[in-house]
């Protein structure tokens, strides 16, 4: 289990992270959301020790974490990186090895992985050499290759094509099956809620949401409403009612506690109703409304 | 796992990739192919001097005339030739066409092409001198032993107050070469690390670095590795030039005693100096994230070499000078010039254990002081990061 405890940092005048906690347990996946500038990857950093926190904790399984934690985990940074003039395979078992892998237990881990992407036959290719996509395969590989207990992604589906975005979905899901805990942090949040079975969403330094996915959106304080009268969107013009222009149909969002009846006698007295869904907010409305200052 | 095989791991990778490296293989092959052809070239011209100097004897030549000169050469370390020429026009087109280096006709001439080499009038005139005269001495009734010992030059001693013992000729050229090679390694292998600590901010495997290793190992491994590379290099150029020597004849010098300590003095102050630029070169280079930007930052651990380096070849002609006295002792400049003046022999033994305590101490704040500025500048990219800023982002 991965716990951030009250995490502060300041860079100077400017607040990183006030406060910022969550909690995620082994073998699941969270997605870790925030506006850009929110905290997220010097939350990242954080774990890693990249950065030193002003105040708060780090703990994996109960304890402190320190160097010895840190090699069982697996970082993919934001700013990708590796040697552009070294050959695939020789870099990756020496990112293993950093991490504290025999050289054969590496080397095998490391054709694992070439195979599980395709690039068993490319690993002897300098990286500079490959494509684009298959670069982000070698640097998620680079993560992977030494078995890490707890996997943190900074967004790890941008630039990858509609296909790649699946296939790296699939084998987050099967990781964290194996009892692999995962955070990434993405701004795709259908992505999110797709995969993901926590979130933590993060603003101006403080998590203002986290939990299990449908907790949070079942404990939401707020409801969404889509109608579909004669084929239209309706929305109420009603106080207390945030209208929604997509995406998908134009909807709105109201307090769970809305008189759903008068929502629905309203709309039928504008034309027929084929369509009235009152349920939890979605992930980007949860979004939308932790965010808003 | 432990720290110290995490940065065995770091140092391994430094060096292998350096080493397999085509700008790396490619250099050195040139350099060395060079440093192996120079030997035997020079040695091959330099040979030509081997051949005897030819002396031609032409019309009536007095009896004994070559007798004389064969022995009389040994006295003169020369090593002659006679040559039997017809007549005075033969002996002319002989000294024309170089074919002897002076022609005796009739034993009462000397022919020369040009100019007159002393050393040969004196041979020539004074075997003529013993011939004709012993013969005339013979005639007089004198023994051989007699007339000998009439004729036979006072030996009188020739001695050069100035010269240089060619030995210690040897090991100051040597030493000199040494000063060269030290500061042309230095040089390059520390812009290797700050190459290296760019080439890591610029491609962002920085961060997946750190979160496996300190920037200290990050640190340590990359100077020990390109460090290692160093000394191997250092040690084919010296191993290679010494091989090349072989092959030029430098009589009474031993290549041996004038080479081999200076090859191992050499690795002993290249390990020193290294390190003490090492760090600096890495300091200076993690404040840059683009190679484009390296060229500026690195003149400030160029501009204290640079006076050590001048200071060397000063103390090559003159060891005892103020300057390079002073600047063997100062920590910058140590690795340059002490050698020198120790080669010379002008370095008193407690000079040397000051510099070497001194480079050593201050090696140690480089390495702490590198380090921190290090570790604060390296997750810094963008523009040039200030030595301050550096200083107290590695506290974050």
């Amino acid at each position: 289990m991965l716990e951030l405890v009250d995490l502060s940092k300041r860079f100077g005048g400017v607040v990183a992270l006030d406060g910022a906690g969550f909690t995620v347990d082994r073998g699941r996946i969270l997605g870790f959301l925030g506006p850009n500038g929110a905290g997220k990857t010097t939350a990242m950093r954080v774990v890693f020790g990249l950065l030193r926190p002003d105040g708060g904790t780090v703990r994996w399984n109960g304890g402190e974490v320190g160097p010895a934690e840190r090699l069982r985990f697996g970082y993919m940074p934001e700013e990708r990186g590796l040697y552009p003039k070294m050959k695939v395979r020789s870099q990756l078992v020496h990112f293993a090895r950093l991490s504290g892998m025999s050289a054969s237990d590496a080397a095998d881990a490391v054709s694992h992985w070439l195979g599980m992407f395709g690039l068993t036959d490319r690993g002897d290719a300098k990286l500079e050499d490959l494509s684009h996509g298959n670069q982000q395969r070698i640097q998620l590989a680079a993560a992977l290759a030494h078995k890490p207990e707890l996997l943190i992604l900074d967004e790890p589906f941008a630039g990858l094509d509609p296909i790649g975005v699946e296939s790296l979905a699939e084998n987050l899901r099967s990781l964290a099956d194996e009892g692999v805990t995962i955070v990434f942090s993405s701004h795709q949040l259908d992505l999110v809620e797709d995969v993901c079975e926590d979130v933590a969403i993060i603003n101006e330094g403080r998590v203002v949401v986290a939990g299990d996915l449908d907790d949070v959106r079942n404990r939401s304080a707020k409801r969404r409403l889509t109608v579909d009268v004669d084929g239209r969107p309706w929305i109420p013009d009603w106080p207390g009612v945030e209208v929604v222009d997509g995406p998908g149909p134009d909807h709105c969002i109201v307090d769970d506690d809305a008189p759903i009846e008068a929502f629905l006698t309203a709309a039928s007295a504008v034309g027929t109703v084929n369509r009235f869904l009152f349920e939890p907010p979605r992930l980007t409305d949860l979004f939308r409304e932790a965010v808003k200052t | 796992m432990r720290p110290w095989a995490q940065v065995l791991l770091l140092a391994k990778r430094e060096f292998i990739e350096r080493a397999t490296g085509k700008p790396f293989l490619v250099t050195m092959g040139l350099i060395l192919t060079a440093i192996l052809a120079v030997g035997p070239i020079v040695g091959a011209v330099s040979g030509g001097e081997e051949e005897a100097t030819k002396i031609g004897l032409a019309g009536d030549v007095p009896a004994g005339v070559e007798a004389e000169l064969t022995t009389r050469a040994q006295a003169f370390e020369m090593w002659i030739e006679t040559v039997p020429l017809a007549d005075r026009s033969g002996a002319e087109r002989a000294v024309t066409d170089g074919d002897v280096a002076v022609a005796l006709v009739d034993g009462s001439e000397m022919l020369f092409k040009a100019t007159a080499s002393p050393r040969l009038v004196a041979l020539v005139q004074s075997s003529v001198d013993a011939a004709v005269k012993g013969a005339a001495l013979a005639d007089m009734g004198l023994t051989p032993a007699e007339s000998d010992a009439v004729l036979t030059p006072i030996p009188i001693a020739i001695t050069t107050v100035d010269e240089q013992d060619p030995q210690e000729e040897a090991q100051r050229v040597a030493a000199f070469l040494g000063a060269i090679m030290l500061y042309i390694s230095i040089l390059m292998f520390g812009q290797f690390v700050a190459m290296g600590t760019v080439e890591e901010k610029q491609n962002r495997v920085v961060e997946v670095l750190l979160s496996r290793v300190r920037p200290w190992q990050v640190l340590v491994g990359k100077v020990a590795g390109i460090g290692l590379l160093g000394l191997v290099q250092l040690a084919l150029l010296a191993g290679a030039a010494y091989v090349s020597v072989q092959f030029i004849d430098l009589p009474d010098v031993d290549i041996a005693a004038a080479g081999v300590p200076v090859i191992v003095s050499l690795v002993f102050w290249f390990v020193l100096g290294y390190t003490f630029y090492a760090f600096l070169y890495a300091a200076v280079g993690s404040t840059v994230s683009r190679q484009e930007d390296l060229q500026g930052a690195i003149m400030i651990p160029i501009a204290i070499i640079m006076p050590g380096y001048i200071l060397a070849l000063v103390a090559a002609e003159n060891p005892d000078a103020i300057g390079p006295v002073v600047a063997s002792w100062l920590p910058p400049w140590v690795p340059f010039v002490m050698p020198v003046r120790l080669a010379a022999g002008s370095a008193q033994p407690w000079e040397v254990v000051l510099a070497v305590v001194g480079t050593v101490i201050g090696a140690v704040v480089l390495v702490w002081l590198g380090s921190r500025i290090y570790a604060g500048a390296l997750l810094r990219t963008g523009g040039k990061v200030k030595y301050r800023e550096a200083w107290r982002a590695a506290a974050e």
